[in-house]
């Protein structure tokens, strides 16, 4: 009955996540925000892709050192037109991954705009990366790395060049942005218990709650002290004893 | 020893100076006894006697053997040495003493072996006895062999029946195995102390095991055995007891289940799902019951996002309940993020998503180790449209039920502010916004879901709240009428104001949500519009609110203005209906979904753009005096000579025609002052009409006042004394315009024959007019200035 159990604990380790975290994706259109989700999401570039209409959702789990983290992934249209209706859903994004194409130098110089919007939407502690995209068309390039990435500190954002084509750097920007969320809730600035921070605890994490100290959840534990936990809890402990 | 014999020799130096028998003595003792059995036989003498000297006999008997002559005398004559007594006794008993030995001897000998023959008897006896035995022994060994054979031959049988048995039982076991559920299964599966997991589970799969090979085995010939029929009675109500056990666990864990909106699902939970898959009416009973946690979660998840802000930002939806369109889209924003949250704990639960194994592959998903794989299967946007599999309509159901209660409190919010709207714009906003989610949702959790439904309805809502708004908008501008003071022709105030409101309208709809899905995706946008309940989207609704906006102001514009007129006959009606529906006409213009309507209003520009040119063309023709004339020559029955009709006698017709050659010279001809009212139909096209229409009616009277029966006498001469002279041509010179810009066909093939004969006629003369032409060449340059001027003025009119 023991091994069992463990067996099966081993398995739902694989299966949950620690923490689940809304990304929204956004920039001008035909910058290749879709194409960088899929490629992200799918490992594969997307052909033919399609102006997204208003907003589409994905996710993917991702692994950092020993978190797994669900990532929540909105990608929005760029035009105008769609400007009212994908606001709504930067509402409580924790991460932002703003897309410019480097051979279209107005996407680039719309990026404060964007940036703008974003901070005054999402949640307080959003975390930014700048991505400029279709990096594999260098000879076609507007903006300079340089000055992407000056515009990136002075704006204190995260930035770094990705081609959805190649696969170069994508999962980077992803990746960047959780780490630093991951990096806020340690030091104690964003706290998954409250609304509208983006971010939340999984499953998993609770377990590693329940089962005391001896599983390292690292520095994190000042954090989840804070959950209250009565019926999630409840939810694990009877899996042992009922039925 | 012999060696040593001769060193006693002072002994016999004595003896041969004593004795003459010595000599003899000397031979004999020459003689050599030192031989073995010589010796031997001496000492067994000495033995004989040396009996009576029973310690200190000397042992070298053999020293004296030298000097003796005889055996005897030697050993005398030793014993002498030593013992004389003993060996003179010896000497005269020998014989004697020899012989009584000797019968001793052999009476010991008799004895003893009188003793042997005893004891041999004693043995003879002991044989006999254990052959006696032996035989017994032999008869009886013989026997049991006779016995143990059939013994034997029993063992044996006994072994092999022994194999046969224990191979019977190996089978026994392996049957038991493949067909009995263990205790320890059992347990697992009916106990409450065994959790539902890994044993749980791998008991589940071996009952269910059982049944299918027990099926097949009862398939057989023979039909359904005693045995198999137990086996399905018992597995039967262990699996039963199991499914019942995974019920009640998903139902403590579905209730469980309420309070987030971000639910995981664990892989026991999946694999529970997937068998409850087994028993549809335990699997839907659980699943009412999730459905009815998570509508409530759902619901008060909701109501605490509009109320107190959980949903994100920290700020409640209703705090912008001011601003209509982003109250409606944060509202429906929060629904569209819950739906696909939703989505994907529904579709973990039974374990969906593109290219995940469906489930049936006997132990599911325990013991594989490819969750990455899978789970990178499993990611698939939210947003594409889906193929409904067996699970997936699970999901679809379940989601629809999960958020079902939204509807109200949806649908109750929305049409508040809906209701609420004052400008039609914010109204087709926010219809437009409502139809772009409903495209969406459906596109979500399918198009019979009760929220589809619910946002079909508050789209048709909205829109006809929006629709009453621009038909009210339209009678209240049917009931305007136009200022009668007013002298002006351009397009009155209220049609100024309605026609921004249709540029607003237009605009919202050019960049609207749903034009470029309808453009892109066209499958299920266009099953989307074929859908009657819904309010129908698209080019089609558009047309009804360009209907809606434009056709009252048609109507006002005209109508309105035939009431003015009569109020202000003076007033020019027809210039400003022109000006008016050309206004409207630019509106429409920059747009080319507007088409249809463009292609409408321009109809109607037309019928008024040609009573204008009529009732120019006779204004004209009144002021060049050929009014009469021309009357006369078009109405004229045809025997009738023209110069026998009042208007066109010679002397009338010369003052007309002189009138028209003055009036040819004023600046009319190029610039028409009431058609420089229009503010955007180009003026010159009517004017350059009548004109040309004006040239040909001249040159029909020309014609007639030439033709032979018209009465004339120098018809020629009459219409030669003033310019045009008679000349269609010059005419047309005059006016500036091609000579083929006929108006209708008829006339045109006329003109065109006239114009072959007058070309041939005016041949010779044509250099005379050349200098004339010249001045009316600059003239109309001048007038064509004067013209531009005028045009000028009018651009600078409109903007005052
Ligand atoms: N060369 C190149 N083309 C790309 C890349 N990413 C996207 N594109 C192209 O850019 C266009 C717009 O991409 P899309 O993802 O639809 O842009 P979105 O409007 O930002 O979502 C598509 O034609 C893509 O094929 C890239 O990394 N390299
Ligand atoms: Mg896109």
């Amino acid at each position: 009955m023991a091994p069992d159990e463990f067996d099966v604990g081993a398995t739902e380790l694989l299966e949950t996540y620690d923490f689940l975290m809304k990304y929204i994706i956004i920039g001008e259109a035909g910058t290749g925000k879709s194409c960088l989700l899929h490629q992200f999401t799918h490992n594969a570039f997307k052909d033919h892709s399609q102006h997204t209409i208003g907003v589409e959702f994905s996710s993917r789990t991702v692994k950092l050192g020993e978190k797994r983290i669900k990532l929540q992934l909105w990608d929005t249209a760029g035009q105008e037109r769609f400007r009212s209706v994908t606001r709504s859903y930067y509402r409580g994004a924790a991460g932002v991954i703003l897309v410019y194409d480097i051979t279209n130098r107005d996407s680039f110089l719309n990026m404060s705009r964007w940036l703008t919007d974003a901070r005054a939407l999402a949640s307080p502690h959003l975390v930014a990366v700048l991505v400029g995209n279709k990096s594999d068309r260098e000879e076609d390039r507007e903006v300079e790395w340089a000055e992407a990435s000056r515009w990136a500190a002075e704006n204190d954002v995260h930035f770094l060049e990705a081609s959805s084509l190649s696969g170069d750097n994508v999962e980077a920007p992803f990746l960047l942005a959780a780490r630093s969320i991951l990096l806020s809730i340690e030091s104690g600035a964003l706290d998954p218990e409250k609304a509208g921070s983006g971010v939340s605890y999984g499953d998993r994490a609770l377990r590693r709650v329940t089962s005391s100290s001896h599983l390292s959840f690292g520095s994190l534990s000042g954090a989840r002290k804070r959950r209250s936990g009565g019926f999630r809890l409840k939810n694990w402990v009877p899996s042992g004893k009922c039925c | 020893m012999s060696t040593q014999s001769p060193s006693p020799g002072p002994v016999s130096v004595q003896v041969q100076t004593r004795n003459p028998i010595s000599l003899r003595l000397r031979k004999i003792l020459g003689t050599n006894f030192t031989d073995q059995a010589t010796t031997e036989a001496l000492r067994t003498l000495s033995h004989l006697y040396g009996t009576n000297h029973p310690s200190d006999q000397p042992s070298p008997v053999t020293n004296s053997d030298t000097e003796s002559d005889s055996e005897s005398e030697t050993l005398v004559d030793l014993t002498v040495d030593f013992s004389s007594e003993t060996a003179s006794r010896a000497r005269k008993n020998l014989r004697r003493d020899l012989e009584n030995t000797l019968a001793e001897g052999s009476r010991q000998f008799l004895q003893a072996f009188s003793e042997v023959d005893q004891k041999l008897d004693a043995i003879q006896a002991h044989v006999s006895a254990m052959r006696a035995c032996c035989d017994d022994a032999d008869a009886q060994l013989r026997l049991t062999a006779e016995s143990s054979k059939s013994l034997l031959d029993r063992a044996g049988s006994l072994r092999q029946e022994r194999e046969v048995v224990e191979t019977r039982k190996s089978i026994v076991m392996l049957f038991l195995d493949r067909f009995t559920v263990t205790d320890e299964e059992a347990e697992a599966m009916t106990s409450r102390d065994v959790p539902v997991g890994k044993r749980f589970f791998s008991a589940m799969s071996k009952t269910e095991r059982i049944r299918a090979d027990c099926r097949v085995l009862m398939s057989g010939e023979d039909g359904p055995t005693k045995a198999g029929l137990d086996i399905m009675a018992s597995t039967s109500s262990y699996l039963e007891q199991g499914y019942e056990k995974i019920y009640r666990y998903c139902s403590f864990e579905f209730r469980q289940m309420g309070r987030d909106v971000h639910l995981e699902v664990s892989p026991i939970m999946r694999e529970a799902i997937r068998r409850l898959r087994q028993r549809p009416e335990l699997l839907s009973e659980a699943l009412t019951l999730l459905t009815t946690t998570r509508q409530t979660s759902l619901l008060s998840a909701f109501l605490a996002a509009l109320t107190r802000g959980s949903g994100g930002g920290g700020r409640p939806i209703e705090l912008h309940a001011h601003d209509p369109i982003r109250y409606v889209g944060d509202m429906l924003a929060w629904v569209h993020q819950a739906i696909a949250a939703e989505c994907e704990f529904l579709e973990g639960l039974f374990g969906l998503g593109e290219g995940s194994a469906d489930g049936d592959n006997g132990e599911g998903e325990f013991g594989v180790d490819g969750d990455e794989v899978r789970e990178r299967q499993r990611r698939r946007m939210v947003g594409s449209v889906r193929t409904f599999g067996a699970g997936e309509e699970w999901v679809g159901e379940l989601l629809n039920g999960a958020v079902e209660k939204l509807c109200v409190p949806l649908k109750v919010r929305v049409q508040q502010t809906v209701r609420s709207q004052e400008s039609s714009i914010v109204s087709y906003k926010v219809a437009n916004l409502l139809e772009y989610y409903t495209l969406t949702m459906r596109r979500t959790i399918g198009e019979g879901a009760v929220l589809c439904k619910t946002l079909d309805e508050i789209t048709e809502v909205s829109y006809k709240v929006f629709f009453d708004a621009i038909e009210a908008q339209g009678r209240t501008l049917l009931r305007t009428s136009l200022d009668p003071d007013d002298p002006s022709v351009r397009p009155p105030l209220p049609i100024l104001e309605h026609a921004q409101l249709l540029r607003e309208i237009i605009q919202v709809y050019d960049s609207s949500l749903l034009r470029g899905d309808t453009n892109t995706a066209p499958a299920p946008a266009n099953t989307a519009h074929t859908s009657p309940s819904a309010a129908t989207p698209g080019p089609f609704t558009f047309k009804r609110i360009l209907d809606a906006l434009l056709d009252p102001a048609l109507e006002m514009c005209l109508g309105a203005a035939e009431e003015k007129k009569r109020l202000r006959p003076r007033w020019d009606q027809a210039v400003f209906g022109v000006n008016c529906l050309t206004y409207l006409q630019s509106v429409l213009e920059p747009f080319n979904f507007t088409l249809d309507k463009q292609l409408e209003i321009q109809g109607v520009i037309d019928e008024r753009v040609k009573l204008l040119t009529d009732e120019h063309y006779e204004n004209i023709l009144k002021d060049a005096s050929l009014y009469d004339a021309i009357e006369a020559c078009q109405t004229k029955n045809p025997s009738e000579p023209l110069a026998r009709i009042p208007a066109t006698q010679p002397a009338q017709l010369r003052s007309s025609l002189s009138k028209f050659s003055h009036w040819l010279s004023g600046l009319e001809v190029v610039h028409s002052p009431r058609l420089a009212q229009l503010t955007m139909y180009p003026a010159t096209s009517i004017h350059q009409a009548a004109l040309a229409r004006l040239a040909r009616a001249y040159g029909k009277l020309c014609e007639e006042v030439r033709r032979v029966g018209s009465g004339y006498e120098a018809g020629s001469t009459l219409l030669g004394s003033e310019r045009p002279f008679g000349k269609i041509g010059l005419l047309f010179q005059i006016f500036g315009l091609e000579e083929d810009q006929g108006e209708d066909e008829d006339e045109e093939k006329v003109d065109e024959e006239e114009e072959d004969e007058e070309e041939e006629e005016e041949g010779d003369s044509e250099e005379e007019y050349e200098d004339d032409d010249e001045d009316d060449g600059k003239d109309q340059d001048g007038d064509d200035e004067g013209g531009e001027g005028d045009e000028d003025e009018d651009d600078g009119e409109e903007e005052d």
